[in-house]
């Protein structure tokens, strides 16, 4: 586009950053808040106690509650409490249409719990923006891929980019922006590439089906049945046959000493002849992505039937790959330094776009300047969704916690009005962005975001049900409210920026 | 170069970047898993793995490269990248 390479990619950055950093702010904030995705689903859903029964003791309960209630039912599932998500519930029915009652893991009776989105919301935001249909994968995989164009583009017109991994000179207004902005992206950018990238990967087949439309003549159960995912079935005829159903616990231990701790329990054709059991672990036992993973055993007679497989080396490296980006492995430490690496990728992306806007800020800003109208309202756009996207963003998010506590329980519908108080808030936040000067809509946003976040621990007094997960959301609330207020006061209050003539020099950036 | 308005010249290398990439992965995609010595279900995922690569570096060619035609190239090198990833497929079109 431009006369130099390093100009051309200067350009790019430059806009493609601005146009589609709106969004990626959203995903990226959406996915960092999905590495506690569990946690956040526990404390949205206050009626869910703390249980300490170990896992065998609570199959069996979850066994009987569903020979009591369903025992003619197809299919059971049954979701055991886990380290990161004490709740317990059991389902009939297929995946889609199927009916979930959760239960007091204490009593295995029935528990009143209020529906709610939960932290899943987030999860699914993340790689569909909550778009309908498979649209929202091909618009966030297409973001991903402008990210990956981005970094590079970044590392391109980044000349110094060793001596400026040391360099942050605070209070310099414009001089602050981009060395905060280049800080952040070069310090992690083996985080943003890896993240970004094995976000691809995790649908790479949906996005690029070449390999398949070409080896396999476009036949995707041929190329499944190639990969050696077959299905263990039972002679139909076997369903019409009652028998007794094995127990359980044995089965169990075997498979959690074959595979670490166990998530969930299926169970196909229960109380029949064809009763199959497949025990599945929670994620991230291992690196690579151990979805859809099960032990099958024999229903009646406890027989493994199918371990699970062993991985050639290619389909490993995408496991792998995906399991990157998941986040599962590692425990509690691996995923605080996600969520911190996630924080520190939202805070690059938002310096960048407020870089922007800084930049151009005494050219267009001023009423009086002698910038045409038209560029003018343009910059008056970008500034307005900064606002509405970037602040606006995170009050949505926090907003979405305080309904999930503060609709009332009954509401009939109350998940879709979870969503709905979500892009209900987003969209106030982005009107008020436009009615608002930019800088007291910043002050008073920031505000509103780090009081919200900050009050999560508020509500959690009133509704009571407190344990270790549900503090550690309110206190990590308080810590990030503490920040985003630190945020709102430096906007409000700014040190007078020291402009010298060497800013001219700013190369980096330049549009 | 200066008779043409500016959207235009970005449309063009926007559309170069969109789809000239996305042809430009999806052949080079094909062509691997054709070729590589591999058996078909890794093949497939090891030309895949890369895509994306391909992907990025054909956007920023389609901004990086001086005149608006050489923008689509990648698009260009698409057909041949193609051809070997469906010759099978090309040739029963032909018989």
């Amino acid at each position: 586009m431009k006369n130099t390479f390093t100009q051309s990619m200067a350009w790019l950055h430059t806009w493609a950053g601005l146009i589609f950093g709106w969004l990626l702010f959203a995903i990226f904030v959406t996915g960092t808040l999905a590495v506690f995705d569990k946690e956040l689903s526990h404390w949205m859903q206050p009626e869910i106690p703390a249980s300490t029964v170990s896992q065998a003791d609570v199959a069996k309960r979850a066994i009987s509650y569903l020979q009591q209630h369903q025992a003619n039912a197809g299919n059971w599932g049954i979701s055991l409490p886990t380290e990161r998500s004490p709740g317990l519930s059991v389902s009939t029915g297929d995946r889609r249409h199927g009916v979930v009652v959760p239960l007091d893991p204490n009593s295995g009776e029935p528990l009143a719990v209020r529906d709610s989105v939960g932290g899943n919301f987030f999860f699914r935001f993340h790689f569909t923006l909550d778009l309908p249909r498979n649209w929202g994968i091909f618009v966030v995989g297409a973001l991903a891929l402008v990210m990956l164009a981005g970094l590079i583009s970044g590392i391109v017109i980044h000349k110094k980019i060793f001596k400026e991994f040391f360099t942050f000179r605070p209070d310099k207004g414009q001089r602050s922006w981009l060395d905060f902005h280049n800080a952040s992206a070069v310090l992690l950018l083996p985080f943003h590439l890896m993240i970004t990238y094995t976000g691809l990967v995790i649908f790479m087949m949906i996005y690029i089906p070449a390999g398949v439309d070409a080896v396999f003549e476009g036949d995707s159960r041929a190329y499944f049945q190639a990969q050696g995912n077959a299905r263990v079935e039972q002679p139909r005829r076997l369903a019409k046959t009652p028998a007794d159903l094995v127990e359980l616990a044995p089965l169990l231990a075997q498979a959690e000493a074959r595979l670490g701790p166990i998530g969930s329990i299926g169970i196909r054709n229960p109380n029949t002849a064809a009763a199959l059991i497949e025990v599945r672990p929670v994620l991230g036992n291992r690196i690579a992505l151990t979805k859809g993973n099960a032990m099958v055993f024999d229903g009646v007679s406890g027989r493994l039937l199918s371990d699970v497989p062993e991985l050639r080396p290619a389909p490993l490296t995408q496991r792998v790959m995906a399991g990157l980006h998941f986040a599962q492995f590692g425990g509690y430490p691996m995923r605080w330094l996600y969520f911190i690496c996630g924080l520190i990728s939202c805070a690059m992306i938002a310096s960048g776009l407020v870089l922007f806007c800084v930049k151009r800020g005494r050219k267009y800003a001023p009423a009086d300047s002698r910038a045409d109208a038209a560029a003018r309202r343009w910059y008056r756009v970008a500034e307005v969704c900064n606002v509405g996207f970037i602040s606006g963003l995170m009050v949505a998010c926090v907003g979405l916690l305080w309904a999930s506590r503060l609709l009332p329980a009954e509401l009939a519908q109350r998940e879709a009005w979870e969503v709905r108080a979500f892009f209900g808030l987003w969209l106030l936040a982005l009107l008020h962005a436009g009615v608002r000067p930019a800088k007291q809509a910043w002050v008073e946003q920031l505000a509103l975001c780090a009081v919200l976040c900050g009050g999560l621990g508020v509500l959690g007094i009133f509704a009571g049900g407190v344990d270790h997960l549900r503090l550690g959301v309110e206190v990590t609330g308080l810590v990030l409210g503490i920040g985003l207020a630190l945020a709102a006061w430096r906007v409000a209050c700014p040190k007078p920026a020291v402009v010298k003539p060497r800013a001219a020099r700013t190369m980096e950036a330049k549009a | 170069m200066s008779e043409t308005p500016t959207w235009l010249r970005i449309l063009s290398r926007s559309g170069a970047a969109l789809l000239g990439g996305y042809a430009f992965s999806y052949a080079s995609t094909a062509c691997l898993a054709r070729i590589l010595p591999l058996s078909p279900a890794d093949a497939v995922i090891v030309a895949t793995l890369p895509a994306f690569v391909f992907y990025t570096l054909a956007i920023l060619w389609a901004f990086a490269s001086r005149d608006a035609l050489r923008a689509w190239a990648p698009l260009a090198l698409a057909v041949p990248l193609a051809l070997i990833g469906f010759w099978p497929q090309a040739l029963r079109w032909l018989a």
